[in-house]
């Protein structure tokens, strides 16, 4: 889900950024030194994601991985994913310079509401953090496909139908990355459990 | 404050990467991409296009607007099953050819003026006027059949170079494994730097 250049108008494209720059610069404050290798990783993991594309229908929709990157981050999620943005915005020309505030909250915020939902499943045993990653991964892209038709509102003139054709695009995507989550996060529980506590 | 980096840190993702890069490779050669682009050029007033995705596939039964440089909408058509459009018009300036793909896509391709071609049109007329004058009127027919046929073996001629840049063109939008490996790079780099901006701090 990225948002091309030139389909915003200037007011929605400056409440993105505000938002994203507010989401910034929290992130960046909590990260912890040690924690920038993981980000770091994070944040290509989001860039190649975009390149795996899931056909559905006539189109195609890419995975997004905002919700495992949400609820391993945090807030720090918004500078990962902003970075990964920035880079496809620049190599592949997916989304746009002037929209990258936008796109950027778009798919952080939905991860950082993971995080705050899931999160804590995450630390228990195997079934439940297996369900609470799947649910964090599969919500974390729905949510953003909502917020995708409310900056798209305006532009399109009808919240329900662009909102109908995106959920249903992004519904299988959400189950594969519900599934991918799920077991990204029982495998870091058994090689690395302290990135879930 | 706590300096010390685990190496351990990186060895719970590296295995993320590897299975998102193990299923890049299998997928996104077979499926659609998602960014659109457009590509068209200028025949006198007659104006051929053709919408694509990155990789390669068409663009079918996509809406088309066409802008002057005053930014009025002149007119709209629709692409065909090949992804390619094509309308005349008689507009001379630049133009702004808009796909607007839905869901937020949208591509954007400008062509230039017709100025130059129109003078050049001009002074043949006024040539073939003066020869019209001169000459007698079935040399001048044979004349006009000459452009039609060197038109037609030229359009011919032309067809496999238009059909060459065009797939120039698409390899050119398309996504290289040189990409996604210079863009991990440069993910690693800036978060690099942001590293060490936040040590300095933490020093300082």
């Amino acid at each position: 889900m990225h948002i091309s250049e030139g389909v915003l108008s200037a007011p929605v494209l400056l409440a993105g950024a505000v938002l994203s720059l507010a989401g910034l610069t929290l992130g960046l404050k909590k990260i912890k030194n040690e924690d920038i290798p993981k980000v770091a990783v994070l944040s290509s993991a989001f860039f190649v994601a975009s390149l795996i594309h899931v056909p559905i229908g006539p189109t195609s929709a890419h995975l997004i991985l905002n919700g495992l990157i949400g609820m391993l981050l945090g807030w720090s999620a918004f500078p990962a994913i902003f970075v990964g943005l920035l880079l496809q915005a620049l190599l592949f020309q997916f989304g746009g310079l002037t929209t990258l505030g936008i796109n950027t909250f778009a798919m952080a915020m939905p991860g950082v509401l993971a995080y705050y939902l899931f999160r804590k499943m995450l630390n228990r045993e195997r079934n439940i953090a297996f369900i609470g990653g799947a649910l964090g991964g599969a919500s974390a892209v729905l949510i953003g496909t909502l917020f995708v038709s409310l900056a798209l509102f305006e532009t399109e003139k009808s919240f329900i139908g662009v909102a109908v054709t995106l959920l249903t695009m992004h519904l299988p995507i959400a189950f594969i990355e519900g599934i991918i989550t799920g077991f990204v996060v029982l495998y870091l529980k058994k090689v690395k459990p302290e990135a879930l506590g | 404050m706590k300096r010390s980096f685990n190496p351990d840190n990186l060895l719970f993702v590296i295995p993320i990467i590897f299975f998102i890069q193990i299923l890049s490779i299998f997928i996104s050669s077979t499926a659609d991409a998602h960014k659109v682009s457009a590509y068209a050029y200028r025949e006198g007033y007659k104006i051929l296009g053709e919408c694509y995705f990155v990789d390669g596939s068409a663009c079918k039964n996509s809406k088309v607007e066409v802008y002057n440089t005053k930014g009025d909408k002149i007119l709209e058509t629709l692409t065909d099953e090949k992804g390619k459009f094509s309308f005349t018009t008689k507009e001379k300036g630049e133009l702004k050819i808009v796909i607007p793909a839905g869901e937020g896509h949208r591509a954007e391709y400008r062509i230039e003026g017709i100025k130059e071609q129109v003078e050049r049109k001009e002074i043949k007329k006024e040539v073939l006027k003066e020869e019209k004058q001169s000459k007698s009127n079935q040399n001048y027919l044979d004349r006009e059949e000459l452009t039609k046929m060197i038109d037609e073996v030229m359009d011919l001629k032309l067809q496999g170079l238009r059909s060459e840049i065009m797939d120039l063109r698409k390899q050119m939008d398309r996504i290289g494994l040189r990409d996604i490996f210079g863009g991990i790079g440069y993910i690693f780099g800036i978060w690099g730097i942001i590293m060490l901006i936040k040590r300095k701090r933490n020093a300082s």
